[in-house]
Parts: C-alpha cells; structure tokens; sequence
C-alpha cells in the first residue's frame, strides 16, 4: 500500500445563506492513491461538484470550508494562502470542467492559452512552449496537432474542445486530476474516446484523477472505487464492483434499480420516492430515511459510519445484506 | 397492420439567410454561395396504433428536427407526414390536435408567467374540449394523473423542480387528449432517480391512455426500454430501424454496432473493461460525405460505400438496413 497523495477528512463546505446555512458538503472522508481513478457518484445538489471545487480551492462566497482538512502530498490545503495555492493549481492539482466552451479563452488561440498555462508556472521560452502543447495535444488524439495551435476554441468540435481542455489540464504533469462530469454534455461516440484516454493517461503516468459524475455506467467501466454522495455526506464508498454488485446502502441500491439497463424493457422501474431534501433544512438523522423503504425509528438518529475489513464503509443502521 | 403515423420521403433543408451584401451580388448576377444544411434527407416509416418508436442519434443528426415535423411544428421542406391518411400539416400550419408534444427543457416549454393550471387548460379550452366553468376540475384531474398535488394548479413554474416541471409538461400535453405523443428528450435533463420516476409515470399513462409514441432521446438504455421498435439515424438519413429486440441484440449497421460498443455498460464485475470507441468525428451537415456518410469511419467501407449511397432494405428479420455491406 503506497501512502496516500490525497487524504481529506472530515471536510465542511457550507453556504452562509440568506435563507440558512446549506450543509452541501458535511463530513466528508476519503484518500487517493497515486494513480488510483475515484468515482464521485451522486444526484444534483449532493455536493459531489462542491467537493470537487473544494480541493482545488474555487469554493466562492457565500461558500466556505468551515472545518476538515484536505491533505496533499502531506500539506494541509485548507487555509493555505491564495498565493501558495495558485501555485499549486493548474501544475500539480488540474481540474476539468463539464463545458470546455466556458474553460477556454475565446479570444485566445488555443496555442497561446497553453503556453500561458505552462509559463505561469515554470520559465518557458515560447518555442518550447508550442513544442509540448503540441506533443500533449497528440496525445489527447487531435490529428495535425502543430497546425491547430493558431486555431480559435471555436474553430473546434464539442469534443475536440474537451479534449483540449484535457490536454491543458495535463500539461504541467499534475499528480491529480480533478474532473467534474468531463463527458457529460458530449455524444457517447466522443464520451467513449475521452473515456478511453482518460484510463490510459492514469494508468501510465500514474496521475491520480477523481472523476464526478452522475452516470454509474461510466463510472462502474472507469474508476478503481467510488464513492456515493447523498445530501453533502458519502453514505457508501469501496471497490467499485463489489458496491455495485453488492451494494449495503438503500440508496445506491435504490440509484442501481432507477436505471433502464437494469430492468426488463417496458417494464416499471423500481424508482426511489420522492426527492432529495433541502440542504438547508435535513432531517437531524439519516438524510435519506424519508425516502427509504427500510427507514424505522432508528433512523432519526444520525447513522454511524460502518468500516468492513475489505475497503468499505457505509453509512446505515440497517444496512442490505452483503454478498454472499 | 395499420400504419397511424406515416412519414413519407420527409425532408428538412435550412438555407441560411444572405446578408444584405450577398443579396446585392447576387441581384446583380454574382454567384453566391449558399450554404444549405440537410438535417433530414428522405426519411420514410410509419409508426402503427399503439406503437412506441425510438429514435436515436447524436447530436446533429436530424432526430429533433424530424420529431418537429412530425409533431407538425416544422413545416417539411419536402415530404408529407400524415395520421390515418390525413396530412398534419398544410399550408404550413398544423390541422390536428391529434399529435402533442414534450420536449426536453420543461424550463423552456413553460411560460414562465402563466399559472400552471392556466398552461395546462389554454389548449383545451381554445379547442372547446373543455369549458371555462369546469376547467378546474380537469387541470385538477389532470395533475393527480401526472402525480401532482392538485393544490400546486396556482403556482408558476419556477416553484417546481425538474422532475415536477416535466411532469406538468407531459400533463399539457395529454390534456389535449392526443393520440400521438411526441417525446423530444424527456428525461435527459433529469437526475438518474427523478428519471425512473419520469419513465415510470410515461409507461403508466402510455398504457392508460392507449398513446402511440416517438420517442427521440440519444441515450440507447433509455429508449431499449420505452420502445417497440427503433430508428437509428446518421447525418439527416435513418440507417437501421426494426424491432427493438432485435436490433440491440444483433445490430447488422456498422453504424449501429458501434453506436452500441461504445455505450458505457453498468459493469458489475471487476473486469477491466477496454472503451470501443468509433474512429473520428461526426461529418459536418453541410458538407455531407459523398457515398454512404458514415464511411469515413466504418472498418468494413469500400470502393462502393464511397460511391453509392445504401437505400434501406429489408432484411428476412423484417429489419430494415442502409449498407452495402449488411
């Protein structure tokens, strides 16, 4: 077991609100291995995007990190000045957003936005600059890499532009890849391709990447683990085949029978009632009991974390049975 | 085996306006370029009574648009649309209620000013298939069959969420009591759970109500489990529609068969899985491949793909296919 690059615990990012406090993330525990691709699973509003914008430092106000720490490469990133963590972003920490149109500088040629993002870090003569934007530009499968340098964003594709958005996001050999639904607005031809270069990148360059998502296949055919995100807690987390094989928590099982793979076709399928709950106004116990066909008086109380000796936790006091 | 909905040889063009400069030249003899895209070129199927049709793609490739001119919103640019024989459209204006629509972006779809109830009793007021004085009672009627709290008739649309607001879309609709119902995307803006929840209530009234439906979505997981039958298109042109059963168990179009490799699968085994990805980029519209469109990027085109463009054949299985090499 190699020591953790990434190692957060108990992280805290809230919204001071008009109306309240959103708890969007609210204890949030889990460590990354170099190399080691992480799923975050969830629906809109369970903080998997704000855990995301968390450890690369972008939570804006009226959002804060109230409390936890985010350990990377045994610094604490909580509290570290702007300037320190501007330094770190974008050389060792890269993110990738869902639309590349609003990551890229319009009014940039794709060549002079890559070699900002290298020279903001490192002395690079200009010439050299071009030369790796090239060469990372052919490795995210842009044909006639050189010449696209003078290129616009616009003068891209949908997924040519995210994969550009890759390529800078790889540029400075980052040890951690922050990526927030990459493929989400893309077609599943173009999905497929990023997914495939995405796989290939950490497998060989050993960069750890967390992958958000609301998409269990893409997740379950990607990540080594996952972790299930509901109402700003991880309610289940571990190998990623054994959870979504086996899962223990209601609420991935109950995410698993949502979707139409898993049923006969045309037949119903076994849908979770109701909605997510307010973040500014969650039950004091499970956040998940009023949804949840095994929720009795129990649940009021908040669920202690449960650790299995094979990697995996979860966050229920009537868990499902495990596999057998 | 009575077709309901038959499409025949359909056809969308969008020419782009000239500029003022373009008209000038072109006034005093210039040649001017026009660049004119073909969404749909030559679409022919028909949908029988009770049937449900997936229509699949991505983006760009026209299945929007064909759903618009089937709904009757989009006049054709060539082809006619009919039910039981009788043309939706003419003269470019919609003649039947007889073909409702949802569309993807409840946001969108709902005036954002107007009461929900007041949305949902316009059309069949102004229709007269129902009377001011009892319109109550049908939006009330209406919003329990959707799964809505008869109460929320008063609210506008921003007090809803997703789900809610697709719900009261598809009530919208269904409440001009159609018999076709045209489904553009109508649950790819939603969360995975909100989706079952949407599905789930589409299957209920499809049943209920004896619809006959299209249903576009790009999602393949999606549609293999509303649809009877499918329709895959590339580039403006269906190239396989036949059971659905069938074609996802054996797709015969290279087309079709990569479209389905490179779908991500719920994996529950901890196999390492390798992405199939299709080799190269969807061609532009305007400028269309010569041949069969998809050889650029299919393993098995040759000479003649690059050529003759493929008609849509019948096979024994009753599957219809666009290949020289099916």
């Amino acid at each position: 077991m190699t020591a953790p690059l990434l190692e957060v615990t108990d992280l805290r990012t809230h919204f001071l609100t008009r109306a309240g406090v959103a708890k969007a993330v609210d204890g949030v525990s889990f460590s990354l291995a170099p190399g080691e691709i992480l799923g975050l699973v969830g629906e809109s509003g369970s903080g998997k995007s704000v855990t995301g914008f968390s450890l690369i430092g972008l939570v804006d106000p009226p959002g804060r990190i109230v409390g936890g720490s985010i350990c990377f490469a045994g610094r604490d990133l909580v509290g570290l000045p702007p300037e320190e963590m501007r330094a770190l972003r974008g050389r060792r920490i890269a993110m990738v957003f869902q639309d590349p149109q609003a990551t890229l500088n319009p009014v940039l040629t794709i060549g002079q936005q890559m070699a900002l993002a290298l020279q903001a870090h490192a002395w690079v003569s200009d010439r050299a600059a071009a030369e790796r934007a090239a060469a990372m530009l052919t490795r995210v499968g842009i044909p006639e890499a050189a010449s696209r340098l003078s290129n616009y964003p616009h003068e891209f594709s949908g997924g040519m532009r995210q994969r550009v958005a890759i390529a800078m996001a790889l540029l400075n050999g980052p040890e951690l890849i922050v990526a927030d639904e990459p493929t989400t607005a893309l077609d599943v031809s173009i999905q497929a391709q990023i997914l495939a270069e995405m796989k290939a990148l950490a497998r060989e360059s050993g960069t750890a990447l967390i992958w958000i998502s609301h998409d269990l296949a893409t997740v379950s055919s990607l990540a080594d683990r996952v972790l299930v995100m509901y109402a700003g807690r991880i309610v289940e987390s571990g190998p990623v085949g054994e959870v979504l094989r086996a899962p223990r928590h209601p609420y991935t099982r109950g995410l698993l029978d949502s979707l139409p793979a898993m049923a006969e076709p045309g037949q119903r399928l076994r849908q979770i009632p109701g909605t997510a709950p307010s973040l500014l106004a969650l039950p004091p116990g499970c956040p998940f009991a009023p949804r949840c066909p095994r929720a009795d008086a129990a649940c009021a109380a908040p669920p202690p974390p449960r650790v299995e000796s094979d990697g995996r936790l979860f966050l229920c006091h009537h868990p499902l049975e495990a596999a057998a | 085996m009575t077709a309901l909905v038959e499409a025949r040889a359909l056809t969308r063009r969008f020419d782009p306006r000239l500029t003022i400069g373009d008209r000038i030249a072109a006034a005093f003899g210039a040649t001017v370029e026009t660049r004119t895209v073909r969404a749909v070129s030559d679409v022919s199927f028909a949908i029988r009574k009770g049937e449900t049709l997936g229509l699949v793609g991505e983006s760009g490739c026209g299945k929007s648009t064909l759903g618009r001119m089937v709904a009757g919103i989009l006049p054709p640019s060539g082809g006619a649309i009919s039910v039981d024989g009788q043309p939706v459209m003419r003269g470019g204006h919609k003649t039947t209620t007889r073909i409702q629509t949802v569309f993807q972006d409840p946001f969108a779809s709902l005036n954002p000013r107007r009461r929900i109830g007041d949305t949902i009793s316009e059309g069949p007021i102004a229709h007269g298939l129902v009377t001011r004085a009892a319109a109550p009672a049908f939006v009330a009627d209406w919003l329990t069959r959707v799964g809505l709290d008869p109460a929320v008739a008063t609210r506008f649309p921003h007090q809803f969420s997703g789900g809610q607001r697709q719900r009261v879309a598809i009530a919208r609709a269904l409440a001009m009591q159609p018999e076709i119902l045209v489904c553009d995307e109508p649950v790819a803006s939603l969360d995975v759970s909100i989706q079952a929840q949407i599905l789930n209530l589409f299957l209920d009234l499809r049943a209920a109500l004896g619809l006959t439906c299209l249903f576009i979505s790009h999602d393949l997981s999606v549609v293999r489990h509303v649809s009877d039958r499918v329709a895959i298109m590339y580039l403006g042109r269906i190239v396989e529609i036949g059971a659905a059963a069938r074609i996802y168990a054996a797709p015969r179009h290279p087309y079709t068969q990569a479209l389905l490799d490179s779908v991500p699968k719920l994996r529950l085994d901890a196999a390492s899985v390798a992405f199939r990805p299709i080799a190269g980029e969807l061609p532009s519209p305007l400028s269309p491949p010569e041949g069969c469109a998809f050889h650029p990027r299919c393993p098995r085109a040759s000479d003649l793909c690059r050529r003759d463009r493929p008609v849509l054949t019948a096979q024994p299985d009753g599957t219809e296919v666009a290949c020289h090499h099916a």
